[in-house]
C-alpha cells in the first residue's frame, strides 16, 4: 500500500496493520526458534528485513500463527489492539516462564479521519530488523528452559470487541511474579508504534529455593 | 506678525549747519523750517527715502509760491506726519497690543518654562528614581549573579564530587566485576573439575557395575554349575547309598551266607570227604567278604571323601573367584589410590583457595559467596544508574543555571547600557535644562530691562518698540528650540515609560520562568516515576478491567496433536481388528458349515496333543533315570577297570568355547590332591597342568608318556601302576 516517493513513502493504516501483523508472525517464529520451544530441524530459513529469518515448517504452527496474523491484521484496522503477548510455559506444571510482551500504540486520528502518513520504508526496515536482532541475542541473558515447554498467545483489547469464533475471552491474563523486564527498541509506522518488552521469571528465586 | 512699523531710523548726529528737513513719514523726525542751502555734502547713500520730501522742501524756498508750496507742503507734510503719527500711534498702540501679548506671551512662555522646569525636575527626580531603581536592579542582578557564581560553584563543586564518588564507584564496580569474573571462572573451573569427576566416577560406578554384573553372572553361573554338581553328587550320594544298601544287603546276604556256610561246616565238620574244596569255598568266600567289607569300607571313604571334596570343591572354587577379582581389581586399586591423592591435592589447593576468599569457610559458602557479590555487583551497578541519572539532573540543572546566568547577565548588560543610555539623557536634559536656565535668565534680564526701559523711557515707544521687536525675535528664535525640547521631554517620557515596562516584563518573564522551570522540573520526575511504573506493570501485564479485555485464541496445536496421536492409534487398531476380521471371515468363509466340527476337532486334537506331552514328559523322565543308572554302572565300571574315578565337567573358556573337562583320580591315590585334568574338545584331549602333575615326578612322566609319546592311556597305566606299588608297599 505504500508507493515510493522521493524520501519517504505513504503509509496507509491497512499497510501498517499489514506491516504490523507480519512483524509479529516473524517475531513469534523467531522467540519460538531461539527459545528451543520446537526443534531446530522443524524451522526453514528465508530471507527477509535483511536478515537470515526463521519460518516453522509445522503445519500445525504454521496456521496457527496465519489465522493469528489475520485476526490481529483486522484488530489494527479498527484500532482494537491494545497489545499482543507471546507466553511460554512449561508443558508438564503449566507455570508462566517467559512473556514477550508487544504493546501497540494507534494514531485514533488516522482510524478516524482516514489520513495516511508518511515514513521511509527502509526506515521501518530498519527498526525492525534491530527488534530482531535484540530477539537473537536475548539467549545470552534469558534462562536455559531445561523443560519441555509450550507457547500461547493472548491479544489485549479493547471492551467493545466482539470475541471471534476461534477466541475466548481468558480471566487469566497468564502473569510472573516478581519477574525480571527487559525492554527491547520499538519500531513506529507513524500510525502504529509497537513496543517490545520480555520479562521472564527471576533466576534468583530459584538459586534461593537451592540454596 | 509683521509689524508696519519702518526700519527704526538712527537718530542722526547734530550738524553744525542747520537742514530744513522735511517731516518724513517717521514719527521720530522733528520738522523745521530752515533756508535752502545746499548741502555740504550730497551723498546720495545717506539719502533716505524720508530726505526726499526735505529735499522737495528745500526745493519750494524763497518764493511765495515757494512758501504756499512750502506751506501747502508743510500742510501736506503736517497732514502725513499727522497721519503718520497716527500710524505711529496705531502701530504703537499695536505695538503695545504686540508687547502685551508678548508679555503675555512670555507670562506663559515663563509658565511654560516653570512647567517646563518643574517637570524636568520631575523627570530629573524620577530619572535619578529610575536610576536609583536600576542601580538598585543592577546591584541585585549583581548580587543574584554571585549568588549564582556562589551556587554554580557549589554545583560544580558538587558535580566534582559527584564525579570522584562515580569514579570510584566505577572503580568498584570495575573491580568487583574483576573479581566476580575471577570467581565465576573458578567456578566454571571447579564445575568444569566437579564435572569430570563424576564423570569419571560415573564411569568407574559403569564399570563397577559391569564388573559387578559380570561376577553376578559368574557367580550365577558357578552357582548354578554348584547347584548341577550337587545334584549330580546327589544323585551319586544316592547311588552310592543304594550301592551301599546293595553291598549292605550283599554284606548281610554274605553274612547269611556265611553264617549258613559256618552251618554247613560244622555240619560237614563231621563228613571227611574233600575238606579242601570247602576249605577253599569257605576262604574264597572270606576273601569275598573281606573284598566286600574293604570295598564298603572304601565306600564310606568315598562318601566322606566325596563329600569333602565337594566342600573343599566350594572353598577352592570361592577362592579362586575371590582371587581372580581382587586380582582383577588391584590395577585398579592403584589407579584409585593414584585418583585419591590427586583429588586429595586438589581438595587442598581448593582448601586453600577457599581461605584465600573472605567471608567464605566451605564449599557451599562459595556460591552464597558469589550470589552475594553478583548482588552487590547488580546494586552497584543499580547505585551508579542512580547516580547517573542524577548527575545527569545535576548537569541539565548545571546547564539551566548556565543559561539563566548568560541570560542575567546579557540583562544586566541591556540594563547597564539603558542605565549610561538614560544618565546621557539626563546629561543631555541637564544641559539642555541649564541652556533654557540660562535663557530663561536671559529673557528675565532682557524683560528686567524692558521693564526698566519703559517705566524709564514712558514714552519712548520706539526703543520699548525695539526692545518688543527684539525679544519677539529672540522669542521666535527660541520657540523651535523649545518645542525641541518639549519633543524631546516627551519622547524621553515614552522611552522611560516603556523601559519600565520592559524591566518589569522582564522581571514578571524571569518569575514566571523561573516556575515553569521548577514545574517542569516536577512533572519531568512525576513523569519518569510514572513511566517507571507502568513499564513495570506492561512488564507484569497487569490491564484495566474497564478498558481492556484478553482473548486467547484456542490452541489447536496441543488438541490436534493429543487428538491426532489418538485419531492414528485408533485408525491402527481398527486396521488390525480389521484384518482379524477379514482372516476370522474368510476362514469362516472356508470352512463354511463345517466350522462347529472345525472346532470340535481343534478341541480334540487339543486333547490329543496334551495327552502326547505328558506321555513324552514321562518317557524322557524314564529316560533320564535310566540313562543315570547306565551311566552310573558304567562309570563304576570303569573305575573298576581302569583304576581311575572319572568327573566330567563342562566349562567356558574366557573365549566363549565350551570344553569338556574330565578329572581323573586314581583309586590307589594317597589323598585328594592326586588329581589329573584333562580338556576334551572336538576329539582333541589335552593334560591341564595343576599341582599334582607340575611336582617332579609327575611331569616327567607327563613329558615322556604325553608329550614324547602322544600317549594319554600309558602315562595313566604306568601312573596307576606306580600308585599300586606305593599303595602295595605301604
Amino acid at each position: 500500500m505504500a508507493s515510493k516517493t522521493a524520501a519517504k513513502d505513504i503509509i496507509t493504516l491497512r499497510g501498517s496493520a499489514a506491516i504490523v501483523s507480519e512483524f509479529f508472525g516473524y517475531a513469534a517464529n523467531s522467540i519460538l526458534y531461539n527459545r528451543a520451544v520446537y526443534p531446530e530441524e522443524s524451522f526453514a530459513r528465508v530471507k527477509k528485513y535483511g536478515l537470515p529469518m526463521l519460518l516453522t515448517k509445522d503445519e500445525g504452527v504454521k496456521s496457527f500463527i496465519s489465522n493469528l496474523n489475520a485476526q490481529l491484521s483486522e484488530w489494527l484496522e479498527a484500532g482494537k489492539l491494545q497489545r499482543v503477548v507471546l507466553v511460554i510455559m512449561s508443558m508438564n506444571t503449566g507455570e508462566v516462564l517467559e512473556r514477550w510482551n508487544f504493546s501497540i500504540e494507534t494514531d485514533n486520528e488516522v482510524v478516524e479521519k482516514g489520513v495516511s502518513r508518511e515514513k521511509s520504508d527502509k526506515e521501518i526496515m530498519r527498526e525492525i530488523q534491530a527488534i530482531m536482532r535484540q530477539i537473537a541475542s536475548s539467549i545470552t541473558y534469558l534462562p536455559c528452559l531445561d523443560e519441555q515447554c509450550v507457547f500461547d498467545v493472548l491479544a489485549y483489547t479493547d471492551t467493545d470487541v466482539a470475541v471471534p469464533f476461534t477466541w475466548m475471552e481468558s480471566s487469566d491474563a497468564k502473569l510472573i511474579a516478581n519477574p525480571q523486564m527487559v525492554k527491547l527498541h520499538s519500531f513506529d509506522t507513524k500510525i502504529h508504534k509497537v513496543n517490545t518488552l520480555v520479562s521472564y521469571k527471576n533466576d534468583e528465586e530459584e538459586l534461593d529455593d537451592e540454596e | 506678525m509683521m509689524l508696519r512699523t519702518p526700519v527704526p531710523k538712527r537718530a542722526r548726529p547734530i550738524e553744525p549747519a542747520p537742514i530744513i528737513e522735511s517731516p518724513p513719514t517717521g514719527s521720530d523726525h522733528h520738522r523745521q523750517l530752515a533756508i535752502y542751502e545746499d548741502p555740504p555734502s550730497a551723498d546720495p547713500a545717506r539719502r533716505e527715502p524720508s530726505h526726499e520730501p526735505l529735499q522737495q522742501s528745500e526745493h519750494m524756498l524763497c518764493t511765495y509760491q515757494c512758501r504756499q508750496m512750502v506751506k501747502a507742503d508743510f500742510l501736506d507734510a503736517l497732514s502725513n506726519a499727522e497721519k503718520q503719527v497716527q500710524d505711529y500711534q496705531s502701530q504703537l498702540a499695536e505695538l503695545s497690543d504686540n508687547f502685551r501679548k508678548a508679555d503675555e506671551e512670555r507670562k506663559t512662555f515663563r509658565e511654560k518654562l516653570s512647567y517646563a522646569e518643574q517637570e524636568l525636575a520631575a523627570a530629573k527626580g524620577r530619572e535619578q528614581a529610575l536610576h536609583d531603581q536600576l542601580l538598585k536592579e543592577v546591584n541585585d542582578s549583581h548580587e543574584r549573579l554571585k549568588k549564582e557564581l556562589e551556587s554554580s560553584a557549589k554545583l560544580q563543586t558538587k558535580l566534582e564530587n559527584e564525579q570522584n564518588l562515580r569514579k570510584k564507584a566505577e572503580s568498584t564496580a570495575a573491580s568487583a566485576e574483576d573479581k566476580a569474573r575471577e570467581l565465576e571462572a573458578k567456578l566454571g573451573h571447579i564445575s568444569q573439575s566437579i564435572e569430570k569427576e563424576k564423570k569419571q566416577l560415573n564411569n568407574e560406578l559403569v564399570h563397577l557395575k559391569r564388573d559387578s554384573k559380570f561376577s553376578i553372572s559368574k557367580i550365577t553361573v558357578d552357582l548354578e554349575k554348584m547347584e548341577f554338581r550337587a545334584q549330580s553328587s546327589e544323585k551319586e550320594v544316592e547311588l552310592l547309598r543304594k550301592q551301599q544298601e546293595d553291598l549292605q544287603s550283599k554284606f548281610s546276604q554274605c553274612l547269611h551266607q556265611k553264617s549258613e556256610l559256618e552251618k554247613k561246616l560244622t555240619s560237614l565238620s563231621f563228613e571227611d570227604d574233600s575238606p579242601k574244596e570247602s576249605d577253599i569255598l569257605v576262604k574264597h568266600l572270606q576273601e569275598e567278604l573281606r573284598n566286600y567289607e574293604s570295598e564298603v569300607r572304601e565306600a564310606r571313604k568315598l562318601k566322606s571323601a566325596h563329600e569333602n571334596i565337594e566342600l573343599i570343591k566350594e572353598k577352592l572354587l570361592e577362592e579362586k573367584s575371590r582371587r581372580e577379582r581382587a586380582e582383577l581389581q588391584l590395577p585398579k586399586l592403584h589407579e584409585y589410590e593414584f585418583k585419591i591423592n590427586e583429588l586429595e591435592d586438589e581438595l587442598s589447593a581448593w582448601k586453600l583457595m577457599i581461605q584465600d576468599i573472605p567471608g567464605v569457610s566451605c564449599r557451599d559458602d562459595i556460591r552464597l559467596r558469589i550470589s552475594a557479590l553478583q548482588k552487590e555487583v547488580i546494586d552497584n551497578l543499580k547505585k551508579l544508574g542512580d547516580v547517573n541519572a542524577h548527575l545527569k539532573q545535576m548537569e541539565v540543572i548545571l546547564d539551566k543555571t548556565q543559561l539563566d546566568k548568560q541570560k542575567t547577565e546579557t540583562e544586566a548588560v541591556l540594563a547597564k547600557e539603558k542605565a549610561d543610555r538614560l544618565e546621557a539623557e539626563v546629561k543631555r536634559m541637564n544641559v539642555m535644562l541649564s541652556a533654557v536656565s540660562e535663557e530663561r535668565n536671559v529673557l528675565k534680564t532682557a524683560i528686567e530691562d524692558f521693564k526698566s526701559k519703559n517705566e524709564q523711557a514712558g514714552g519712548n515707544a520706539s526703543s520699548s518698540i525695539m526692545q518688543i521687536q527684539e525679544l519677539g525675535s529672540s522669542i521666535l528664535e527660541r520657540e523651535p528650540y523649545i518645542k525641541e525640547l518639549e519633543g524631546d521631554l516627551f519622547a524621553q517620557k515614552e522611552i522611560n515609560a516603556h523601559q519600565r515596562d520592559e524591566i518589569k516584563s522582564l522581571h514578571d518573564r524571569l518569575n514566571s520562568e523561573a516556575r515553569r522551570v521548577k514545574s517542569l522540573e516536577r512533572e519531568n520526575d512525576r513523569l519518569r516515576s510514572e513511566i517507571f511504573l507502568l513499564e513495570s506493570k506492561i512488564g507484569h501485564g497487569d490491564f484495566s478491567a474497564a478498558n481492556t479485555k484478553v482473548l486467547r485464541m484456542v490452541n489447536t496445536l496441543a488438541v490436534g496433536n493429543d487428538a491426532k496421536q489418538t485419531i492414528e492409534a485408533l485408525q491402527s487398531e481398527l486396521q488390525r481388528t480389521k484384518e482379524k476380521l477379514q482372516a476370522l471371515e474368510e476362514y469362516k468363509s472356508q470352512s463354511g458349515n463345517s466350522g462347529k466340527m472345525v472346532d470340535s476337532y481343534m478341541s480334540g486334537k487339543v486333547a490329543q496333543l496334551k495327552e502326547q506331552i505328558a506321555t513324552l514328559e514321562k518317557r524322557e523322565e524314564r529316560y533320564k533315570t535310566v540313562f543315570a543308572d547306565r551311566i552310573s554302572v558304567f562309570r563304576r565300571a570303569c573305575c573298576e577297570l581302569f583304576g581311575y574315578k572319572i568327573v566330567m565337567d563342562e566349562r567356558q573358556r574366557p573365549n566363549g568355547i565350551p570344553v569338556t573337562r574330565f578329572t581323573l583320580q586314581s583309586i590307589y591315590a594317597m589323598n585328594d590332591d592326586e588329581k589329573l585334568e584333562f580338556e576334551y574338545e572336538s576329539g582333541n584331549t589335552n593334560i591341564v597342568e595343576n599341582s599334582y602333575t607340575s611336582t617332579s615326578e609327575i611331569s616327567q612322566q607327563v613329558d615322556i608318556f604325553v608329550r614324547k609319546m602322544n600317549s594319554i592311556p600309558a602315562f595313566t597305566a604306568n601312573l596307576t601302576v606306580e600308585s599300586f606299588n606305593r599303595r602295595t608297599l605301604s
